[in-house]
């Protein structure tokens, strides 16, 4: 993996070399790169379509017998050290997403500027870090799963602020702490008939921290935000409702092996929480890891008017997933994985399943998933 | 295909004997993370180390600001030393640094080619950090960690 542009990279060592008493290197670095997946898979529910995201328009299942829609993805990635002090980054990418096409989208596009070698302010569309893998969950190359576990990141739909964020590093002798403060807004992409193509959130605050100490990653962090949704949540045309999550995370990861567990408690009209727990062992090139996910039926909070039908169901769906797969690394800067999910559905909805008829109830059902991709990064 | 049973064998030993002593020689390629003579850092620990060049921190513990710098990828100093002191294989830290590059939260060191070149940089920048054979270790440089302590 060489995302440097070399030739600039060169010159920029090059007078550095050259000017062998300064401390920093004064040059402008560019680095190009970039990432994809592609992947396919089979639901033997026909009667819904299984999708890993709630900007996802349909799936494997009831749409197709076999879908590339949940893990096909290509993004490219620009950043530039423009001095000491000021960087950008740049992401476009291009996947299946509301209104069933792969037009690109800037994932995000900001600039940093250091005001102290630990502490830096960005301004831009950023990356929220709701979630341990939140900030590089498009990129499968990063993590042995073939997706992060739907029932835990479904429940944060916002991936990233258009606004400001602190970023603040303290290391002492036995970690390092990542501190992060935002506020913005987002725009939230989704496929729900109900709500239209997209949501916005405004007075977006949330606060993220990441401590390590070595092989132990601790995470925590909490988000609010103000969401348009109380036409379908309540009836109240053009109510705000806010949105809190406060999610926790931890992993443990020496290099031959691996376990994390997340957990998130969401509050909107609405309370719900859900976890995962997952280990995976590095045999050479290969990674084979187990996974159990869930989310637990919702209660509907008794501050706000009543929840209409729409929101009731929202509240309702629960689901738990148990997964194996593999990841085997077959080739540089590429996997390839395999992953066999069994989903049960609560007795009394019909969990994330999209698309399924109206009259039609699922309520208990079990099915399998099989899916296989290959991630690349260049 | 018939080949004479003797100098099949013989080969075979040859060739076993020149894999040993390549193998020999590789146990005794060992790495040492340097920095300038001039710097004011005596030693670190591996964590330290690994953090510096995981672009986790940008000083030492004594505050000063720290530029590491790499060898060429595939490289066997880069190898050794990644493996042992940051505890990461090739395709890991590609994995790591694909995370870290494309979520804007940092960069990874800038590599440079050869035991010498390293040697030279380093020495010539109080600041700069890197690793090389132990074999190339001269003067213009000091040791502040071993990696066979680091077993």
């Amino acid at each position: 993996m060489l995302m440097r542009n070399s030739s600039i990279a060169l010159l920029g060592i090059l007078a550095w070399v050259a000017n062998a008493g300064a401390a920093d290197i004064s040059q402008p670095q560019l680095t190009f790169g970039g990432f994809g997946s592609f992947g396919v898979s089979h639901s033997t529910m026909s009667s819904g379509d299984y999708v890993a995201d709630g900007s996802i328009p349909r799936g494997p299942g009831l749409s197709d017998f076999l879908s590339t829609a949940n893990d096909s993805r290509i993004a490219a990635h620009m950043s530039a050290q423009m001095s000491q002090k000021v960087s950008v980054v740049i992401q476009i990418d291009s996947e299946y997403h509301t209104g069933n096409s792969y037009a690109p989208e800037v994932e995000f596009v900001n600039v940093k500027y250091a005001l102290a070698p630990d502490t830096s302010v960005r301004a831009g569309r950023i990356a929220l870090p709701t979630f341990l893998e939140s900030e590089n969950r498009d990129i499968g190359y990063t993590y042995a799963w073939i997706h992060p576990p739907v029932e835990v990141y479904r429940q944060e739909p916002a991936s990233h602020s258009d606004g400001f964020a602190l970023d603040y590093t303290l290391h002492d002798g036995s970690g390092v702490h990542s501190l992060k403060a935002m506020i913005g807004r987002a725009s939230i992409e989704t496929s729900d008939a109900a709500t239209g193509d997209s949501m916005t959130s405004k007075n977006l605050r949330g606060i993220f921290d990441t401590s390590e100490y070595g092989p132990a990653v601790f995470h925590a962090g909490y988000l609010q935000r103000d969401t348009n949704s109380g036409d379908f949540l309540n009836g109240q045309t053009g109510a705000w409702v806010k949105d809190r999550d406060l999610s926790f995370g931890v992993q443990y990861d020496p290099g031959d092996w691996f376990a994390k567990s997340e957990w998130i408690q969401r509050k909107s009209t609405y309370k719900t929480s859900a976890m995962y727990v997952s280990a995976g062992y590095r045999v050479k090139k290969f990674t084979p890891y187990l996974t159990y996910a869930q989310n637990s039926q919702g209660s509907i909070i008794s501050d706000y008017p009543a929840p209409s039908a729409e929101a009731a169901r929202l509240a309702n769906r629960a689901q738990r997933t148990t997964s194996i797969g593999m990841r085997w690394d077959f080739m540089k800067d590429t996997d390839l994985k395999f992953q066999l999910d069994q989903v049960k559905l609560s007795d009394t909805s019909n969990g994330f399943l999209a698309n399924v008829p109206a009259n039609v109830t699922l309520y208990g059902s079990k099915f399998y998933v099989i899916s296989a991709v290959i991630d690349f990064i260049f | 295909m018939n080949f004479p049973k003797y100098p099949k064998i013989a080969g075979n030993r040859l060739t076993l004997a020149l894999i040993l002593a390549m193998i020999a020689a590789n146990a005794h390629a060992e790495v040492v993370v340097i920095v300038s003579a001039q710097s004011p850092v005596t030693s670190l620990t591996a964590e330290q180390t690994a953090r510096i060049f995981l672009d986790k921190s940008n000083t030492f513990p004594n505050d000063g600001a720290a530029f590491p710098i790499d060898q060429a990828e595939g490289s066997k100093a880069r190898n050794e030393f990644y493996e042992k002191v940051v505890h990461k294989n090739p395709t890991q830290l590609s994995a790591y640094w694909a995370r870290v590059i494309f979520t804007g939260n940092g960069q990874p060191p800038v590599a440079l080619e050869g035991n010498v070149t390293v040697r030279r940089v380093v020495a010539n920048n109080r600041n700069a950090i890197g690793y090389i054979d132990k074999r190339y270790l001269n003067g213009s440089v000091r040791v502040v960690l071993s990696v066979e302590n680091n077993d």
